[in-house]
């Protein structure tokens, strides 16, 4: 043991002169429209990756989708290496993106607008937004069961559910919920639960529209309110099936 | 004189059961030529930092020298060089070799990919002495992916390296083939190689032993097409204290001994054991990468083993 100790303060002259230039991360940035934000990803590896995204439809979440996407991007197959955990990447990439675009592709009236008159409560908020995340899933749907297979593989669980974590957070922040109790947690874990559950639904529903999928989550939705006493207490579920509020909203255009 | 002492107490608390000889005592290993400048030239201990010295394992040297020393270790265990590595790797170096070939997936699929001008890859292998790394790449392509094109360039710096590896190529289905070509070559000056016609540039267990590391790595940037790819796998560094400790006592103590009994040459085995440990950190060797003007993967590196051995790295940018 002493030998490797000093072993260790021989050779930490040679580590001494190491310098770290600051690691290229992607910052753990929920709630990003209150100040500017930065690329999710750098500028190479967001090339590719978004050029990989177009041919999902096609080839799925394989390496193939990715090679054919750094073609596109001026790059080679080979360049795929930029990307360490390969098809995951290109599963990630999509999840973040789509979280990220959920703040504009939602817009609610402004508080005290006109229009319908009532406004949306925050249930009714968390539920609008969770369908458009799901919604986002719909061209690549019939390949989402590759994506969750490859989610499901040990090392990729953690990076997953932590991915799985942000997009509560930011459904439950974009909805407008400004608590900082106990239920913080609580609410993000059930909204976590019940959005994977739907979404696994989602990759088997045939009917149109995706109708059975809006069910599913409103079912889901319920039983929370319902068993989840202590999330009744906070009001905050009540109205999420204010469906009128729904359809107020897509008799106005909104993709929802 | 001072600063000496830390290293000869280390070597002398880790060298258990055997003095190691001094540069002016010759081991049989060496070529004559080689002896007689290390004579000449080569004072038992030149402070590591003086300018115009290397590192030859802990004994420091001219840096001319080096090249030659370091000719003259893998001259001497060429053939007993697959026991070295399995001694080194604790046996798993050939499934390192195995991940990093799979991880690579040499070859451009004719089944996924688009039709296009270019047939296969063109991966240039540099150290690849024995073959072993080019064997396993063009397997990988004609098996996995189907792919009849892809061709290796096996680069050495050694003759006996390469005439080792021709002699294995005549068990293998690429001898005499356009797939498979050996060069002499030093990696820090490819100059028969052109720019930007590479695809993959991969390292395996070699880069350690190079005079100028910085100098292979622009070579290799210079050579690579945009977007193409520089892999290196090498001995790292150990990142659990307790398993380091262990390791460092395996390697410093019963390597060299073992390596007497198998190839009776301590010295050259001695050599590849102190080189593995003056290699430098995961975190510098990505930031040699980074300075050359690499982009690297994620954090640039992948360990293997707990950190005996790791992958690096790096991709030309396009344009
Ligand atoms: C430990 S062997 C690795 C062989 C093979 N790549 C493998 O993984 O089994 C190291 C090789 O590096 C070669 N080498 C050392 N210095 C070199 C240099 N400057 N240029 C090219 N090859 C060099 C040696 O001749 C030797 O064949």
């Amino acid at each position: 043991m002493p030998t490797a100790r000093l072993a260790n303060s021989v050779l930490g002259s040679f580590r001494a002169s190491s310098f770290r230039p600051a690691l290229w991360r992607q910052r753990c940035l929920y709630h990003s429209y209150e100040y500017s934000q930065p690329a999710p990803f750098p500028p190479a590896e967001s090339a590719i990756l978004s050029s990989a995204i177009a041919h999902v439809p096609n080839y799925g979440f394989t390496l193939d989708a990715l090679k054919l996407g750094a073609r596109d991007a001026g790059y080679l197959d080979v360049s795929t290496n930029l990307l360490p955990r390969g098809v995951f990447d290109l599963v990630n990439y999509h999840l973040v993106m789509q979280r990220l675009a959920l703040k504009d592709s939602v817009q609610f009236p402004a508080e005290g607008g006109q229009g319908n008159g009532k406004k949306l409560g925050i249930g009714a908020k968390v539920r609008t937004l969770t369908l458009s995340r799901l919604r986002a899933n719909e061209p690549i749907i019939h390949r989402w069961q590759e994506a969750l297979a490859i989610m499901a593989q040990p090392s990729y669980i953690s990076p997953s559910l932590a991915e799985l974590a942000k997009l509560a957070d930011e459904i439950w922040f974009l909805a407008g919920d400004t608590s900082v109790d106990t239920s913080w947690y609580t609410k993000r874990a059930s909204l976590s639960t019940i959005y994977s559950a739907t979404e696994v639904f989602m990759t088997q529903d045939k009917s149109k529209n995706f109708a059975e999928t809006e069910q599913f989550l409103d079912a889901r939705l319920e039983e929370v309110t319902k068993v989840g006493g202590f999330l009744q207490a906070f009001g905050e579920w009540a109205d999420f099936t204010g469906h009128s509020a729904v359809n107020v909203l897509r008799s106005k255009g909104l993709r929802i | 004189m001072n600063a000496q002492i830390p290293r000869q107490l280390l070597r002398r608390q880790l060298l258990v059961g055997g003095k190691r000889r001094l540069a002016g005592d010759v081991s049989r290993g060496f070529s004559s030529s080689v002896r007689q400048t290390q004579q000449q030239t080569v004072p038992p201990k030149i402070p590591r930092d003086a300018p115009a010295t290397t590192h030859f394992g802990f004994e420091t040297v001219a840096e001319a020298l080096k090249e030659q020393k370091v000719g003259a270790v893998f001259s001497s265990v060429a053939s007993s060089y697959d026991t070295m590595n399995d001694l080194m790797s604790l046996g798993i170096h050939r499934l390192w070799k195995d991940h990093f070939v799979r991880n690579l997936n040499p070859g451009r699929n004719p089944l996924t990919s688009p039709p296009s001008s270019e047939q296969g890859w063109n991966i240039l292998d540099i150290a690849g002495g024995t073959g072993d790394i080019a064997f396993r790449m063009l397997d990988h392509a004609s098996t996995i992916n189907n792919d009849a094109h892809t061709r290796v360039t096996v680069a050495d710096i050694n003759v006996d390296m390469l005439a080792e590896g021709k002699k294995r190529a005549l068990q293998s289905p690429y001898a005499r083939t356009p797939r498979l070509k050996f060069v002499e070559a030093n990696a820090e000056k490819l100059d028969m190689i052109p720019d930007s016609s590479i695809d993959l540039y991969t390292v395996a267990f070699g880069i350690r032993n190079f005079t100028h590391k910085d100098a292979a790595i622009r070579e290799a940037y210079r050579v690579l097409k945009p977007g193409g790819v520089f892999a290196c796998l090498e001995f790292s560094k150990v990142n659990n204290p307790l398993f380091d400790a262990v390791y460092k006592r395996w390697s410093f103590s019963a390597i060299p001994l073992i390596g007497q009994l198998v190839a009776s040459d301590r010295d050259s085995y001695q050599y590849l054991v102190e080189s593995i440990e003056k290699f430098p950190s995961q975190t510098e060797f990505r930031d040699m990468i980074r300075k050359a003007g690499f982009l690297v993967p994620g954090q640039g590196w992948e360990d293997l083993t707990g950190g005996i051995a790791a992958i690096h790295k790096g991709v030309k940018p396009a344009k």
